[in-house]
């Protein structure tokens, strides 16, 4: 069965979110840094009347901080509280069929945790990760 | 006409509801002459509407209830119990009868003369008028709903946050005007809307939030009503009413604060008469009080009653059976507390109609982790009981003080805040104890606590040019900053648990900047510098000097694994000894030891361990054993000692790092378990010479009523401490002490200075004054 897909670009890799993870995707403004928390917390924003926590993606996924720092974000809601995950770009929201990682693929760092599938656009493979692994706290549910 | 009706209805039961403490206070200062008006004024509003209402019922009871007010007021009467009741039943009954209006349904008038008649100043009692009031206390369920509707929270929230959209805008769109040179006009439509903004704000915002005075307004009455059915006198102390509360909370806390105020007032406070007995005022003390502290809402309920008796409580869950009395001691003091917790339990053995009718406290802390919050109690047993509720932050309303630092700007809740200062001078300054920065604050010392640092900025702490003091349980710290800003009435509500995961900040919020902002939770701020307000006590001077007069204390567990204290200087030596050298022997637990046996003082169970600890006593002279379960530390014994309820084995509580720790009592242990038992043993009286039987049979109570040990035959070495006797002339077996002699006639003769057999308080007054002549 076909899913709406989002294709994001994140550390210069296409991406696959599942469309029913994501509530909006918005251009994120001022941040305001939370000193003291984990280096993943990129910092705090506001989203209209809302207070958002900012993800910085590349670091959830270990990689190092970017040099000039993502503005667009997807936003998601995991117990009560609203991220916003910073993306690179957005390219497409598609229907897609996810299929089980391939045997013998084992992904590394932070990847590991998010990534729970693949799917196939135009031959090409993209892998489907999962949100809420990027989220500090939120455990990855993803097979 | 219909509309005129509901508007008096709603009217009314709006006074009602103002007035029911109004009623309460005017009791308790019945000379009070503005609550009398008050309650007049009700009285008249209700009868002259009533006139043109053509409620003859209501008009007449009004009417009697007016008359005997307005006698008051002049004077010609004096408002004592029966009449304050009587007044209250017809206000009570005015309640219903507009309920009962409002409904549609039929109220019997049955009563209604009685309670009218209650209010003659001849009536002999009040029980006429509140046996006519009993019957009509299940209209009160046919009430009619009030003018509110019922909402969803969802749609409040998205309410609230539509709001702070539209504050947003109207910034941005002031913004934007003040940048074009906007004309006066339009600058004067902006301030308009502004001031509407702010306004609908205000309104919206207390649609969610509520003073807890909503809750504890309902309580003065329902006090004084409870405690009038048991035969308890209660006083009431109520603060903190303004704090506010998330409206849903308020509605969940209703039953449990409810529940928990009666409990203290049907099995904590004891009746006057036990009140007296024991020493404490007839008046029962009960005090509610709510605060806001960090991320939580505290509201604590305290009384002065008997507190929680853990020792019946363990006895009763022994006895339901599923577990034993055993395994339910071997728990911290802490965890028998929470015993109370248990399903189906309470402290008191009969069921009351006030509680114990099977809601039990199980229930309370069900409905209180329900909201997220936690109960904790604090138990004196004789002294009273300390149920304090943490209701989460979720959402509320805190007056905040803007401080920067490093350039971003962080919000301090205004209440832990005791003063701001510049720091300059000498009467402020920070100096560097070692590699500790210290504050001094006039003639105060306390530590100091960069921000930035905490935060993870480098930065020197000496260069701090503001101090905020900021209070914490245990203490107070100098937080340094970089500016202070402006004080501010926030929104908070809950950050991620990452961003709570930093451990100091307890929630977020969107000012009218519209940049996201952090709560900082000052008692996490301190707990992350590793602040130890113990220790400030020594750094002082003064008190270090006090801690050095009374001298050092050993701190240990005792068997019974309560922490104690006792004083250094009597410990002659610790040593650990096998079990098998202690026999409970001739009387008293012994402890055989290289040079011979010592009485030994246990406080719990010692036989099953392979050896025990024992702290070596001595007092100069005579030697006891005290046997422990662990030594632990050397303190400095701190000065304050708060007393214990009954001399024992404890002298007191003393608080040693904000931990209530006992202290032992060496002049109750020596006295009681020391060598020389004699001179701690009742004097004895010896009765003397022919008679003897009828001097034991009559008067054996009184002498030990008065302290004396009677005898009748002295044992070897006892000597008596008077002698009493019927004959003309003592034995000479008590030469030595003084005689009392008794007499059988009523009369005496001259130069004799016998007492006569009955005259009992001769008999003592001559026992007291041969005790002195001694």
């Amino acid at each position: 069965m076909s899913q709406l897909f989002l294709i994001a670009q994140i550390a210069g890799r296409a991406v696959a979110i599942e469309s029913g993870q994501v509530e909006s995707v918005v251009d994120i403004g001022t941040i305001v840094p939370v000193p003291g928390a984990d280096r993943q917390i990129h910092g705090l924003a506001a989203l209209r009347s809302r207070v958002v926590t900012v993800i910085d993606t590349r670091v959830a996924l270990g990689l190092d901080h970017a040099r000039t720092p993502a503005t667009r974000a997807v936003i998601t809601q995991y117990e009560g509280h609203h991220y916003a995950i910073l993306v690179d770009a957005l390219e497409d929201v598609a229907p897609f069929d996810q299929v089980p990682l391939s045997s013998g693929i084992v992904l590394d760092l932070g990847w590991r945790a998010a990534g729970c599938g693949i799917i196939e656009r135009d031959g090409e493979p993209v892998l489907v990760i999962d949100l809420r692994a990027l989220i500090p706290g939120g455990a990855a549910l993803a097979a | 006409m219909d509309d005129l009706l509901q508007e008096f209805i709603a009217e009314t039961r709006e006074t009602l509801e103002a007035l029911s403490g109004e009623i309460v206070a005017w009791e308790s200062a019945p000379q009070d002459r503005e609550r009398l008006d008050a309650i007049f004024r009700f009285v008249h509003t209700v009868k002259g509407s009533c006139g043109f209402l053509d409620l003859p019922r209501l008009a007449r009871l009004s009417h009697a209830a007016e008359d005997v007010l307005a006698a008051v007021r002049d004077g010609k009467r004096t408002p004592d119990t029966a009449l304050v009741n009587a007044v209250l039943a017809i206000v009570d009954r005015i309640g219903e009868i507009v309920e009962a209006i409002d409904v549609g349904a039929s109220l019997p008038d049955s009563g209604e003369d009685l309670l009218i008649a209650a209010l003659d100043e001849h009536a002999d009692n009040d029980s006429d008028g509140a046996a006519a009031a009993a019957p009509q206390a299940q209209t009160a369920a046919l009430r009619n709903a009030s003018r509110s509707v019922r909402l969803n929270v969802d749609l409040l929230d998205r309410m609230m946050s539509g709001m702070s959209d539209m504050v947003l805008a109207r910034n941005e769109l002031a913004r934007r005007l003040r940048d074009d040179d906007a004309d006066p006009s339009v600058e004067a439509a902006l301030e308009r809307l502004s001031l509407t903004v702010a306004e609908m704000r205000e309104t919206v915002t207390r649609t969610r939030m509520q003073k807890i005075d909503a809750l504890f307004s309902a309580l003065p009455r329902m006090v004084r009503d409870t405690a009038a059915e048991v035969g308890k006198s209660v006083t009431l102390h109520i603060e903190g009413s303004d704090v506010e509360l998330d409206r849903e909370m308020i509605e969940m806390m209703r039953d449990p604060l409810v529940h928990i105020v009666r409990n203290a007032i049907d099995h904590g406070i004891e009746a006057p008469a036990e009140r007296r007995i024991l020493g404490k005022r007839e008046n029962g003390r009960l005090a509610i009080s709510a605060r806001q502290s960090g991320n939580q809402i505290i509201i604590e309920i305290t009384d002065d009653g008997r507190g929680i008796d853990t020792e019946r409580l363990i006895r009763k869950i022994a006895a339901q059976g599923a577990r034993s009395e055993a395994e339910l001691r071997l728990l911290s003091d802490k965890a028998k507390l929470d015993l109370v917790f248990e399903a189906g339990v309470s402290t008191k053995d009969e069921v009351t109609a006030i509680s114990g009718r099977g809601v039990g406290m199980d229930v309370v802390r069900a409905n209180v982790e329900q909201i997220g919050g936690r109960i904790e109690l604090f138990s004196t047993l004789g002294k009273g009981l300390c149920i304090a509720i943490h209701v989460p932050l979720t959402l509320s309303i805190i007056s905040t003080i803007g401080v920067g630092v490093e350039g971003q700007r962080f919000a301090l809740p205004r209440q832990a805040i005791e003063e701001i200062v510049r720091v300059g001078g000498d009467a402020i300054r920070i100096d560097m104890l070692g590699d500790t920065p210290a504050a001094s604050v006039r003639d105060r010392r306390m530590p100091l606590v960069d921000l930035g640092q905490v935060l993870g900025f480098v930065r020197d702490p000496l260069a701090a040019p503001m101090l905020a003091i900021v209070s914490v349980s245990g203490g107070s710290y100098a937080l340094a900053v970089d500016n202070v800003l402006d004080t501010e009435e926030l929104v908070i509500k809950p950050a991620a648990p990452a961003v709570m995961a930093a451990g100091v900040y307890a929630g977020q919020t969107l000012p009218d900047s519209g940049l996201p902002m952090l709560l900082l939770d000052c008692a996490g701020i301190a707990a992350a510098a590793g602040l130890q307000f113990a220790r400030e006590a020594i750094v002082d001077d003064v008190v270090a000097e006090e801690v050095f007069d009374s001298g050092s204390a050993l701190l240990f567990d005792d068997l019974d694994g309560t922490r104690r204290l006792v004083a250094l200087e009597i410990i002659d030596r610790i040593e650990l000894v096998p079990t098998d050298a202690i026999r409970f022997s001739a009387g008293r637990l012994r402890l055989s030891t290289d040079a011979g046996i010592v009485p030994l003082v246990a406080m719990g169970a010692w036989q099953d361990r392979a050896d025990v600890a024992i702290l070596r006593l001595r007092d100069g002279e005579s030697e006891i054993g005290y046997a422990i379960s662990e030594a632990l530390d050397i303190f400095a014994l701190p000065n304050e000692l708060v007393p214990a309820a009954e001399p024992g084995p404890v002298a007191g509580v003393v608080a040693l790092d904000g931990e209530q720790v006992e202290l032992l009592d060496l002049h109750w242990l020596f006295a009681n378990h020391g060598g020389d038992q004699l001179s701690t043993a009742p004097p004895v009286c010896l009765i003397d010479g022919a008679d003897q039987a009828w001097m034991m049979t009559f008067l054996k109570p009184v002498l030990e009523g008065a302290g004396y040990r009677v005898a009748a035959k002295l044992k070897k070495n006892e000597s008596a401490a008077v002698v009493l006797t019927m004959d003309a002339t003592p034995s000479s077996a008590a030469a030595e002490a003084p005689v009392i002699r008794l007499r059988r006639e009523a009369n005496a003769s001259a130069n004799d200075l016998s007492i006569y057999r009955y005259d009992r308080p001769g008999l003592l007054a001559a026992l007291a004054h041969s005790a002195g002549g001694r």
